[in-house]
């Protein structure tokens, strides 16, 4: 990446190859696709929030137990076609429990994105303040954080989980908790990736430059290297919260997640996985939701980068335009 | 090559470090863990007094520093042990004895490590030509066919989780389908076109879940190249599209592949614990789950100490990898 | 309790059937009844069987194996004084001779128990069996170095408590004698009726002490069964088996050993074990599980498919799942309160949380519903099948609290059968009807079980379970609410605190009894005498429900174990 970095100062970015319209209507299509991904992002994030209001409408919550509705012979299956949708039930019942799947997606949705966002945030901010200090610093600020970030990628999460337990006291908030204890052990990967990236775009002129005119690092930071390290971590970013949400997941079972009967699609994934065949929509559920606000995200992703760099944008198509036949 | 002499020492040191940090912070984190080990070992049904003669006999009443201590004795001059009916020898580097089973740890250790790697270099190469393939084709082919189902299949093995996948993978292809057996790890000194057949599915399942990251790396990482000046001038000089994406475009993409490769090449030769529950490959991430929840000590910190080693032995070769791609970066 | 030495816990996701270490009964001579599930046409020898397991075969010795009853793949290998009946449903709950001619003969009291070898006995080397090896056996187990068998040789032998092993204390147990080479003689400090069920465990195995390994002796134990062991590779990760050509069946009228040869693969996830055995591919088809059941999707999957539905083997084990109250902790001092909890319980969606009504039955009594437990039916706080929250606010209200009332339940956070999340919501949300507020306290695995066995740290509500050491109320019912047995500075499993003259008399009374029968009566009556004390709530025990592979025969399941017994299939 990173040599497309220098661009930044480079004029005449304007004389590419394709066609003023052509190349407006393409970046008009990548907006767009960016505000609609926008538009389902800023839809989920009321979906959690609007949770008790949506499960009102319905008429019913996500802990209470509805026995009747499972068939305890065979499992506790859901009984009826299409996992016992109906119009009490919207989406059906939880297997097992009868418990109502419409109001524990919605729910769900709460901790999931909340935990996973905030995670999410903790690992850029420590990712990219590690990441740059390393590749900044001198040689022993860069091998010491290195190391660090060695030995927490190599922490297994058990670990590092059960250390935390022993040390926070039971009465902190689990949501955020959590939310912390994600981007406390999973923040490696983005401190890598900047370090990487800042260590090319350091060896670039213009950095040099400043560092040469007597700019502090931090200005140095701000306002040389964080422009050129957005792509690669918001790049990464988007496809961090399926993972966390993942990590909350099993952090439940070790008793640092957040408590049940709080529901969460991690949770939910990870009981629906055996139910696939039996009671298919328990399972697709959960998936499908997070597959949506992976591919939203994601293409926001993009999104937000393009913003930040406009140029890039505009001119990546160069390439892919004209001379895309060429591979004949 | 003096260079070369001098990162591969710095490094050699770094790693030392780092291990030994490791092996404290682990020792320390059990310290503070609820779950008495003496009990644990013992039975739950253990008197107080036979849980005190298994606590001596795990040396478990010394205190932390001095069981460290012996540890670290072990690791450098090997240590002797006792069967009960006769003495043998655990020669250095000797991590210790599982409190489970008495059984050496690094043979346990050596005994699993050819399933974590046949597992992880095995998918490496699938993700990687998964992913960088799918990063390849969003960049230089966007909005094709073939690429949007690609972008689509790996957004959506990253969005499921990994013990979903497998599952659905097992059940499908060699439950109903019947296309091959079910998992079972083969080692490849037997038979090797076994383990690859075997090894298939759980190759899949964990490529899946990392190919997108390498795909979004990729691509964005070779947009950045294309709009690059000097791409337009080797367009301008009717420089072939296949060689400017070969070999200029990827190679500015090599830098962050090569970083976050090696993070997850090292992590996941513990981390794959779900894959390998899930296909019944008896490798590292399992154990360590079942040795931490057993409270052994000794396993523990020999698993994380090998863990830790190939994190720090993956950066290394990144280092020094991605030093051969960009020549301007120098090797610290 | 019964616990499978291995603590069967995945981290994250892996959901984890219920795991025994032990459990298998080979059916005997008797299998002519033809009542095994899977037996369509007569068994032969020959064959492979192949065992999918989740759980490894750890400490593959019998001094460091907790087994009821011997243990299922371990009983292939090891013989033992005494054994289980291998018979179908109740009549394999019956204790029977394996190396010894009877099962015990005991002095007056029932201090003082003499076993006869039979002759004719082999190890896998051609060597003669004999009683000194027994004894030494047993004193191995005692050495720390092999600690993980069950606690009633340390409890039960003269002189045992503080004793360390043959490598640190060569002078042995002098309360083992071996007149001869085909006597042994136990000497005991207190009558115990029940010996002869004690002597179906690994440790009453012979080791030959000129063999003995120590801690390496689980890579290679000398057999004296059916059985020996090839390969054990990584701690029983993989283990097999092949004919101990020195066995004879002439002397061993339970083990059928009809395979040539036993494969024990583990560290499967438990729904691909099922997976496999339902598709019965290949070896899968002459496959078997001893450790895994099905889940309750794969319940609601088999039980549409006749095909499958034949292949299911239904077994049950002695065990209860419950709630355990500490009266030491407000306000469950207040019988009340436990008496309201007990009648607001709903044991239906209890029962659902576990697995349905196929894989559950509700209890109400705390031994298990098993004539040899002495199983007395009795419901003491009628709940029905959802609960009688109208009857346990009126005795909330007669406790003082009027306006309900907010208590927290203590569970375990990994998921599986008994003390997880699962049941906690359940019972959570049952107990809102009555006006209980619950909330929830889930612990790390290791973290619960030190909490709740400690007498200093025990929670006043929380979940726990139980399980048989052997089919008889003793086990059952002592640890649990013998006063003598509560430990101050160890584990504790007398949860409820009970130190009670009445209770602990009538258990010396019955441990008396040479009359099995006659026991299991009185520990009936027992159980019903505590009840009334609301310690705890009974709320389900457990049926097992397992796969086998489609060319499996004769299958045998007892009582005692409630799987089937691997020395009786037959894959021919």
């Amino acid at each position: 990446m990173s040599e497309a970095l220098v661009a930044v100062e480079v004029p005449g970015a304007s004389a590419s190859g394709t066609s003023g319209a052509r190349q407006f209507r393409r970046r008009l299509r990548a907006q767009r696709a960016a505000l609609v991904a926008a538009a389902v992002v800023a839809l989920l994030a009321l979906i959690a929030v609007a949770a008790p209001l949506l499960t009102a409408i319905e008429g019913q919550d996500p802990t209470t137990y509805h026995p009747s509705l499972v068939d305890s012979a065979r499992g506790g299956v859901p009984i009826g076609s299409f996992g016992g949708a109906s119009a009490e039930h919207w989406l059906g019942v939880e297997p097992q429990t009868g418990r109502d799947l419409f109001a524990r997606l919605v729910y769900g949705a709460r901790v999931s994105l909340g935990v996973a966002l905030g995670a999410t945030a903790v690992q850029i901010l420590l990712g990219v303040v590690v990441g740059i200090t390393a590749a900044l610093g001198n040689r022993w600020v860069d091998q010491l954080l290195s190391r660090i970030s060695d030995i927490i990628v190599a922490m297994p999460l058990m670990i590092m989980a059960l250390a935390l337990l022993a040390v926070v006291p039971g009465s902190f908030p689990r949501p955020v908790l959590v939310a912390l204890i994600i981007g406390f052990v999973a923040w490696g990967t983005i401190a890598k990736i900047t370090r990487a990236a800042t260590l090319t775009l350091k060896q670039l002129d213009y950095v040099a430059a400043a560092r040469l005119s007597g700019w502090s690092t931090l200005r140095i930071a701000r306002r040389e290297l964080l422009p050129g390290l957005a792509a690669p971590v918001i790049t990464y970013a988007a496809l961090m919260v399926p993972v966390n949400i993942g990590i909350e997941a099993s952090l439940s079972f070790l008793g640092v997640g957040v408590k049940p009967p709080t529901p969460s699609w991690g949770q939910m994934l990870s009981s629906a996985d055996v139910w696939y065949q039996a009671a298919p929509q328990y399972l697709l559920l959960p998936a499908g939701a997070l597959f949506v606000t992976v591919l939203a995200l994601t293409v926001l992703g993009d999104g937000v980068r393009t913003a930040l760099d406009p140029r890039t944008a505009s001119r990546l198509r160069v390439g892919t335009g004209h001379k895309g036949e060429a591979k004949a | 090559m003096t260079g070369f002499t001098g990162f591969a020492l710095r490094r050699a040191v770094g790693a030392i470090v780092t291990l030994l940090a490791i092996s404290v912070i682990v020792y320390v984190v059990f310290y503070a863990t609820p779950g008495d080990v003496a009990q644990i070992t013992c039975g739950p049904r253990c008197s107080p007094a036979q849980v005190h003669q298994v606590a001596q006999q795990l040396k478990l009443d010394d205190p932390l520093y001095v069981r460290y201590w012996h540890f670290l004795q072990g690791v450098v001059a090997g240590q002797d042990y006792s069967t009960g009916t006769s003495v043998e020898r655990c020669s250095a580097p000797c991590l210790g004895l599982s409190y489970r089973s008495d059984r050496q740890v690094m043979q346990i250790i050596l005994g699993k490590l050819p399933v974590s790697l046949s597992l992880v270099l095995g998918a490496m190469v699938l993700w990687l030509l998964l992913g960088v393939g799918t990063g390849v084709l969003s960049a230089w082919r966007r909005g094709r066919l073939t690429e949007r189902a690609l972008t689509g299949v790996t957004l959506a093995g990253v969005a499921t989780p990994s013990f979903v996948i497998g599952l659905v993978l097992m059940i499908v292809v060699c439950g109903q389908l019947e296309l091959l057996p079910f998992p079972e790890y083969v080692p490849l000194s037997a038979d090797p076109e076994q383990w690859m057949w075997n090894l298939l599915l759980p190759w899949l399942t964990l490529a899946l879940g990392e190919a997108a990251y390498f795909a979004r790396l990729t691509r964005a990482s070779m947009l950045e190249t294309l709009a690059e000046d000097h791409i337009r001038t080797f367009r301008a000089y009717g420089v072939g599209e296949r060689s400017i994406v070969g070999r200029h475009a990827l190679r500015g993409a090599l830098a962050p592949i090569i970083a976050l490769n090696a993070n997850d090449v090292g992590a996941m030769v513990g981390g794959a614990v779900l894959t390998e529950t899930l296909f019944g490959l008896p490798g590292i991430g399992q154990e360590l789950v079942h040795a931490v929840n057993v409270v052994d000590l000794p396993v523990v910190v020999g698993m994380v100490l090998v863990i830790g080693f190939f994190v720090v032995l993956a950066n290394a070769v990144a280092d020094v990898l991605y030093a051969v791609a960009d020549r301007r970066v120098v090797l610290t | 309790m019964r616990h499978p030495s291995d603590i069967a816990r995945r981290a994250a996701a892996a959901s984890v059937g219920l795991v025994l270490a032990a459990g298998a009964a080979a059916c005997g001579p008797k299998d002519n009844d033809a009542k095994g599930s899977a037996g369509d046409s007569a068994p032969h020898k020959g064959g492979t069987l192949t065992v999918l397991n989740s759980e490894p075969q750890t400490d593959f010795d019998p001094a460091r194996l907790y087994t009821s009853g011997g243990g299922n793949v371990p009983s292939l290998v090891f013989r033992t004084l005494t054994t289980r009946n291998r018979e179908n449903g109740a009549a394999g709950a019956k204790v029977v001779p394996d190396l010894a001619t009877d099962t015990g003969r005991p002095s007056e009291n029932a201090t003082v128990w003499t076993y006869t070898l039979k002759k004719g006995l082999k190890y896998e080397d051609g060597t003669a069996i004999t009683s000194a090896d027994i004894k030494y056996g047993i004193e191995r187990s005692f050495a720390p170095e092999l600690s993980g068998g069950a606690p009633y040789l340390r409890d039960w032998l003269v002189g045992a408590a503080d004793y360390q092993g043959p490598y640190k204390d060569k002078k042995g147990l002098s309360a083992i004698e071996t007149p001869d080479s085909r006597t042994i003689v136990f000497h005991l400090n207190k009558p115990e009726g029940e010996f002869p069920y004690l002597a179906t465990q690994t440790q009453f195995t012979p080791v030959p002490k000129a063999k003995d390994t120590g801690t390496k002796y689980a890579q290679h134990p000398v057999s004296s069964g059916p059985y020996k062991v090839v390969s054990n590779d990584n701690d029983g990760e993989h283990l097999v088996l092949v004919r101990n050509t020195y066995w004879s069946a002439a002397t061993d009228a339970e083990r059928k050993a009809y395979p040539d040869k036993v494969d024990v693969r583990s560290g499967l996830d438990s729904s691909v074990i099922n997976q496999r055995l339902s598709a019965s591919q290949g070896a899968d088809a002459t496959a078997v599980t001893t450790d895994t059941n099905l889940g309750p999707a794969e319940l609601a999957k088999v039980t549409g498919d006749k095909e499958l539905a034949a292949r299911v083997g239904t077994g049950h084990f002695g065990y209860t799942n419950y709630i355990a109250f500490n009266p030491k902790v407000k306000p469950f001092d207040n019988a009340k309160v436990r008496q309201a909890i007990s009648y607001a319980v709903d044991r239906s969606s209890v029962i659902n949380a576990a697995g349905g009504s196929a894989l559950a039955e509700a209890a109400t009594t705390f031994l298990p519903n098993q004539k040899s437990f002495g199983y007395t039916p009795y419901d003491l706080f009628p709940a029905g099948r959802t609960g009688n929250a109208a009857k346990a606010k009126e005795l909330l209200a007669e406790a003082g609290y009027k306006n309900g009332l907010t208590v927290t339940l203590t569970h375990s956070n990994s998921k599986g059968f008994e003390t997880s999340p699962e049941i906690a919501t359940a019972l959570q949300d049952a107990l809102k009807k009555a006006g209980i507020t619950v909330k929830l306290q889930g612990l790390e695995d290791n973290d619960y079980r030190d909490k709740i066995h400690s007498v200093k740290t025990e929670p006043g509500f929380f979940l726990a379970h139980w399980g048989a050491d052997w089919p008889s109320g003793g086990p059952f019912l002592a640890p649990i609410f013998d006063g003598r047995q509560i430990v101050k500075d160890g584990a504790n499993f007398n949860n409820g605190l009970l130190d009670d003259k009445s209770v602990n008399a009538e258990i010396d009374a019955i441990n008396k009894l040479t009359d099995l029968d006659a026991a299991a009566k009185r520990w009936g009556a027992l159980d019903e005498k505590i009840g009334a004390r609301a310690l705890t709530v009974p709320l389900f025990h457990p049926v097992y429900k397992r796969l086998v592979g489609k060319d499996i025969r004769n299958v045998v399941i007892s009582d005692w174990t409630g799987v089937l017994d691997i020395s009786q299939v037959a894959v021919k």
